[in-house]
């Protein structure tokens, strides 16, 4: 299938990495070919959605589904989509940033068809900071100008790091903080004193109640426009995350209760296990109720859902052993993934990053059909051998090129060789839909994330956007 | 007398409360702080680095560790500072410039305190300048540099930069670690050391400041 060819990307301009006096926004490679993205943008979606469902099934498509944006694990800094924008030649309009945390920018039809990409996502009504993704409003964001949600608030301090707030409220203690220097929020603890007393599951469950009716409109009409445009689509309702350390901070409360300190939720896992099982009993209750409501409104209009974010490896080992990932999470993951599998038709989708070969059985056993970032970085990760052993049981979503090393740091050629070589890999039979391990990063080289999609384009027997040519 | 091998399993048991009430009867039955850093602290924080890298242990049960420690060290570290006592090395640690992330960095903190080092923590999100005060002025022997974020890893060679510009660099050896930080990323950006997880940074500490 693969048909490997001499680099194509030499000579594309090269942009280094953010440093905290430089601008966000990054040096713009010129090449604009309006025409090219036009009839790719009347092509593009003819049989997305078929090609990504034969992937999920586990059969081999025409060509290998593409995502790039369709979740918040998969998505672009809004640098990098402003760049990729100006490489394509699209309209010069700041980027909406639709998760304000990892600033990660919406992807447009324009350039979803400029990128041949596959999958669209379908995404919560509000954002992590608890403000609904609407009303955009124009910010300079260190240089580069972008679209936030109208109720995003920040402040900026004397040494120019910004603070986030929850729900929009400045008068509230802020939640998070980018840096100077840095192009990401981070969560701002704000722990209370703890009583094992009188710790209350409850307290840790604020942010985790019923959908709204005004909520349930957001999906329909999300899955709606994600149906006309021919798309493979999945969906993030949220809520079913089980302690995503990400969110345990709770950057959307104003007063968050109970354990919130990052240290101290790992340490509880050990330690306060009856209370975290009291959370997850609640939260799962929680979320198989909305998920049904959700489910009579959109039936199948979508073909996967990403069900959770929890990370349970590092670079090198785990947050836990097998043992205490299948006494404190299995049986929510089993229950929420066997809710899905016998009401609906959609596939569930699990992110970890790191090193978790150990865990796949008890995904797979759990009910998990997609995993995510598929990080062949990690230790015990190479991805012949994860193939080999639950290609057929498992979809890889990912994996598709390392960004901590060669997408960011490597040349064009780097770039190139790894999406050929990985693609090779996880391409036959199906059960594989291309993506970056995890987010691309800001200060990723445009000429790379190009460089990437070339390659991908090449796989595929396809035009690329930019010349119209079929390599 | 108290049976300080209770504190060995507090701390390897992650139990804080006992190793602070341990080490506290110990002190007042005239045991010296140094031998229950050096008998008792030591070789437990050394157990639970072996346990962590042989995967008995994970991240929460390091951090309880950690926790038990440091609950120990609290009641130890003034007395020997009052006696001079002079540890094993000095060490300022930190987090990037740019960089919130602190986990893995308050494990490597834990464990080379654990393993005999005075621990100067500067927290997260350090500009080169801070690093370079700190380990000016309190005579650092290392300095141990962390970052999770592949953006953010440029700041480690603009740390170690500073440290050049400043002429402080043959003073102090530098270690890096992290996620996204390897070997070869270390010999590029010219950092003395790399480990790769939180119970190796101690042997290279202690073979650096050997060195």
């Amino acid at each position: 299938m693969a048909r490997v060819q001499p680099p194509s990307t030499g000579g594309r301009c090269r942009e280094g990495a953010i440093s905290p006096k430089a601008p966000i926004h990054q040096t713009l490679c010129p090449r604009p070919c309006t025409r090219a993205i036009n009839r790719l943008l009347s092509e593009t979606s003819v049989s997305s959605r078929d090609r990504l469902r034969a992937a999920l099934e586990h059969r081999e498509p025409d060509r290998i589904p593409l995502d790039f944006g369709s979740t918040t694990v998969t998505g672009i800094h809004v640098s990098c989509v402003a760049a990729l924008r100006h490489y394509y030649g699209l309209a010069p309009e700041p980027v909406k940033v639709h998760e304000p945390f990892q600033m990660l920018g919406l992807m447009e039809d324009d350039l979803r068809a400029a990128m041949r990409l596959d999958v669209t996502g379908v995404f919560p009504r509000k954002v992590k900071f608890g403000v609904p993704a609407a009303n955009w409003k124009e910010w300079n964001f260190r240089g580069l100008e972008v679209l936030m949600p109208g109720e995003f608030r920040t402040t900026t301090e004397p040494n120019g790091d910004i603070l986030a707030y929850p729900q929009g409220d400045a008068t509230a203690a802020p939640s998070a903080r980018m840096p100077l220097g840095s192009a990401f929020f981070d969560n701002i603890i704000r722990q209370p004193e703890i009583d094992d007393e009188r710790l209350d599951p409850a307290d840790n469950l604020e942010e985790f109640g019923p959908v709204s009716e005004e909520d349930l409109d957001h999906i329909e009409a999300s899955v709606r426009a994600a149906g006309v445009a021919g798309y493979g689509v999945i969906a993030g309702f949220g809520g079913t995350g089980f302690g995503d350390i990400a969110n345990v901070p709770a950057p959307g409360l104003k007063n968050p209760r109970g354990i919130r300190d990052v240290a101290e939720w790992y340490m509880s896992t050990r330690t306060r296990r009856g209370y975290i099982h009291g959370i997850f009993e609640r939260q799962c209750e929680i979320g198989l109720a909305n998920l049904a409501r959700i489910h009579q409104r959109i039936g199948g209009a979508v073909d996967c859902v990403y069900l959770c974010g929890t990370d349970f490896g590092t670079q090198t080992s785990a947050f836990c052993s097998v043992a205490t990932f299948r006494e404190l999470w299995f049986p929510y993951y089993q229950r929420v993934n066997n809710w899905v599998h016998a009401n609906t038709a959609w596939k569930c989708f699990k992110h970890s990053c790191g090193s978790v070969e150990r865990f796949f059985e008890s995904f797979i056993e759990a009910g998990f059909d997609i995993v995510n970032p598929v990080q062949c970085s990690a230790a015990g990760m190479e991805p012949a051998a994860l193939k080999r052993k639950y290609g057929s049981r498992l979809v890889f979503w990912g994996g598709g090129v390392d960004t901590q090393k060669t997408l960011p740091f490597g040349t064009p050629h780097e770039v190139r060789e790894e999406v050929l070589r990985r693609l090779e890999i996880f391409a036959p039979g199906g059960g594989f839909v291309f993506n970056a391990i995890h987010n691309l990063q800001a200060g990723t080289p445009v000429e790379n994330i190009v460089a990437m999609l070339d390659a991908v384009h090449e796989f595929n027997g396809v035009a690329h956007a930019r010349s119209g040519k079929t390599e | 007398m108290p049976d300080l091998e209770k504190l060995n399993e507090a701390v390897i048991d992650g139990d804080w409360k006992t190793a602070a009430a341990v080490t506290q009867a110990a002190i007042a039955a005239g045991v010296a702080p140094l031998d229950i850093v050096t008998g008792h602290l030591v070789p437990a924080m050394d157990e639970v680095g072996r346990r962590f890298e042989c995967e008995e242990y994970f991240v929460p049960e390091m951090l309880l560790a950690a926790r038990a420690m440091k609950a120990s060290m609290a009641i130890v570290r003034p007395l020997m500072a009052a006696a001079g006592t002079e540890p094993v090395g000095r060490v300022v640690i930190g987090t990037v410039k740019g960089d919130l992330h602190d986990i893995g960095k308050n494990l490597v903190a834990a464990m080379l305190e654990g393993g005999g080092f005075e621990v100067i923590d500067l927290g997260a999100d350090v500009a080169p300048e801070r690093f370079i005060e700190a380990a000016a002025t309190r005579n650092a022997h290392l300095v141990a540099l962390s970052a999770l974020l592949t953006v953010t890893m440029p700041s480690m060679k603009t740390t170690i930069d500073a440290f050049q510009a400043a002429g402080l660099r043959q003073r102090v050896k530098i270690m890096v670690g992290g996620a996204p930080v390897t070997q070869q990323y270390a010999d590029a950006i010219g950092a003395d050391g790399y480990g790769d997880s939180a119970g190796s940074a101690v042997a290279l500490a202690r073979k650096l400041v050997a060195a």
